[in-house]
């Protein structure tokens, strides 16, 4: 998977590019808008994501050229404005999806996933981890070929969690994956401990015993091994 | 009131106090003048009358026999008023008459008492036409003064109403200075200049706090983005997350840079709400229930955790509403937010939206405090939550913003709160 980061803040970037590689991403840096620009008409990506504020120009333009070019490669907008305004602009023009900065790094890899499966395999597409088995576009978990029955929040959850193998995903990232990100989480984090323990259960009474790892006080893992 | 009402209502009694005691002492005055005239008249009448006696010794029989009337029996002598029939006209006209004592000893006749008359009825009749045209004018000169001041008001005041208006429908939305003209008038012409000045310094205010706001929006959420993302790869590593006072401590970091971006997100929301800031071209019309069920669906797991029990009625056939779509997410979100958080474990959470409303109930203590405060910002019903205390704040924000009026109530019985918006 190859995928192009537009962002001119030079920290953020790095942070995001070392995230992405962990996650198995090939991934190219465009640091301005100039150096995007350049590179969305040279190279093919398998997805495009754009800091709507660059230094040398309007990140909703470079949507613009990747969708009247008639480029296959997903468009993620990331953008630090107040959101509301831009993510209504970034989609209307074909933007995939949008993401608030500041964003938790394992919804931003959630949000690769989902947009790569849909973009990519139009939706014929199936997740592999240990002995789970996963077809997302039927909503189908099976665990060493047995069917796994989930409650859609749990089912939700185990996307989550098999787009980030191996991360340790904070309990506000995975509370506002599941509520939406205006959710002040602050006061009801509780609500997750209870999914996450249905979830644990029905694992492993099909014998998938051990796959989430929890990590006092912060948050949940699941485990590689 | 109006200046132009409450002038005239000083200046009035006052042109009415002055013109009636005017017109009184006029009255009086005329009133003796021609009393003492008669009298006059009178007198000199006296004395012809004893003069036409002393040369003849006799009264001629004729003489002044309508005003005269002779008598033998004594009566008082002087000055009087009296009231005689008037022959011709056939009414009691007022009379004044002199009365004297005739000694005609000369002609060995008794003593007898002349009165002489004259009649007032020409004096009562100037002083009715001297008073009738005193009353005219002042009719006149009020009418006349009221006309004129109502004519000045429009001619002199019109630069002031003009003015009004102009500040009236003045929006500071429109980034433009007021430019008033500098009318003739002094007065006006310096009013307009302050106000003119006013503006420009209003105008360049606001312009400068609203760049502040977008820079302070996008600045400080680039460093908290740096931040969180770095927290978040820190606790990849697992040399780190072994430790777990360290994983404690990371762990607690993330959440408090995730709670000031939440903070710092309300705040910009709320000073764009405050600014007016959101352009009207893109309020689309909304399906709010459609919105209200996703939101609802959003809000599962948490409703599921505190075993809240939802009703929900939402009218049919409800029109679209012209909203902005972030904002109209914003106001349905805090308000379940709202109900849940001050809901009671196993409580009751009721949602009904129609035409007109859409109110959100929820079961719970009651609180104490002024309820019209609950909308105040970092307003927290418990001081030591973690919560923002924005929520209700932006609710009401967003209603000011589209007009609608939001309502709080509390029924004690069944402790029942309703936190209703009616779109007005």
């Amino acid at each position: 998977m190859k995928l192009l980061l537009v962002e001119d803040e030079a920290a953020l970037r790095r942070t995001v590019v070392e995230a992405l590689r962990q996650n198995g991403y090939v991934v190219e840096v465009a640091v301005n808008f100039t150096q995007a620009y350049e590179k969305i008409k040279l190279y093919r990506y398998d997805c495009v994501l754009v800091d709507l504020t660059l230094p040398d120009g309007d990140g909703l333009d470079l949507v613009r050229a990747l969708k009247s070019d008639g480029s296959p490669a997903g468009v993620l907008v990331l953008t630090a404005r107040d959101g509301l305004d831009d993510r209504i602009k970034g989609l209307d023009l074909g933007a995939d999806d949008y993401l608030v900065k500041p964003f938790h790094l394992s919804e931003l890899n959630a949000r690769l996933r989902a947009i790569i499966r849909r973009r990519q395999f139009q939706g014929q597409h199936h997740i592999v981890f240990r002995d789970l088995l996963v077809w997302p576009e039927q909503n189908e978990v099976t665990v060493r070929g047995e069917p796994l029955a989930l409650t859609r929040k749990e089912y939700d959850l185990l996307l989550y969690l098999l787009a980030n193998p191996g991360r340790v995903l904070t309990k506000e990232a995975i509370a506002e994956h599941l509520c939406g990100d205006q959710i002040d989480a602050a006061d009801s984090l509780d609500f997750i401990y209870t999914h996450l323990k249905n979830l644990r259960k029905k694992l492993q009474e099909h014998g998938a015993d051990n796959y989430i790892r929890t990590l006092y006080g912060v948050g949940y893992k699941l485990s590689l091994e | 009131m109006k200046l132009l009402t409450a002038t005239t209502r000083y200046y009035v009694p006052l042109v009415a106090g002055l013109f009636a005691l005017a017109s009184g002492l006029l009255l009086l005055r005329l009133n003796w003048a021609l009393r003492h005239e008669a009298d006059e008249q009178l007198y000199s009448e006296q004395l012809y009358v004893q003069r036409l006696v002393m040369r003849e010794q006799r009264l001629p029989p004729t003489l002044f026999a309508y005003q005269l009337s002779r008598s033998t029996h004594p009566r008082p002598t002087g000055f009087s008023d009296t009231l005689l029939l008037d022959s011709v006209e056939h009414e009691l006209v007022p009379h004044r008459q002199l009365t004297f004592q005739l000694p005609l000893a000369a002609a060995g006749q008794s003593t007898e008492w002349i009165t002489i008359r004259k009649s007032l009825v020409e004096t009562h009749d100037l002083l009715r036409v001297v008073v009738g045209v005193m009353l005219g004018a002042l009719v006149v000169l009020l009418v006349g003064v009221v006309v004129l001041n109502h004519w000045l008001a429009r001619r002199l005041w019109g630069p002031f109403q003009h003015t009004l208006a102009r500040l009236r429908e003045y929006d500071l939305q429109k980034h433009q200075p007021l430019s008033l003209p500098a009318p003739p008038i002094t007065e006006f012409a310096e009013l307009n200049q302050a106000l003119n000045q006013l503006s420009e310094r209003l105008v360049a205010d606001y312009e400068s706090l609203r760049e502040f706001t977008e820079n302070a929006s996008h600045e400080t959420q680039t460093p908290l983005a740096i931040m969180q993302a770095k927290v978040e790869q820190l606790l990849q590593t697992p040399t780190l997350t072994e430790d777990e006072r360290t994983l404690t401590l990371l762990g607690e970091l993330h959440q408090a840079t995730r709670r000031l971006s939440r903070l710092h997100q309300s705040l910009t929301l709320l000073t764009r709400l405050e600014n007016h800031q959101f352009a009207p071209a893109q309020a689309v019309p909304l399906p709010l229930d459609q919105l209200l069920r996703d939101r609802l669906a959003m809000l599962e797991p948490l409703l599921e955790a505190r075993s809240l029990h939802v009703t929900l009625h939402i009218a049919d056939n409800l029109p679209a509403r012209t909203m902005h779509p972030g904002l109209a997410d914003s106001l349905l979100h805090n308000l379940l937010q709202n109900a849940i958080k001050h809901n009671q474990p196993g409580g009751t959470l009721a949602v009904s939206l129609d035409k007109s409303a859409f109110e959100v109930s929820n079961t719970g203590p009651a609180v104490t405090g002024d309820p019209m405060r609950f909308f105040e910002r970092f307003r927290k019903h418990n001081a030591a939550s973690d919560s923002s205390g924005l929520g209700l704040s932006i609710v009401q924000h967003i209603c000011a913003y589209y007009g609608f009026r939001v309502r709080y109530e509390y029924v004690a019985g069944s402790s029942w709160h309703t936190l209703r918006v009616e779109f007005t």
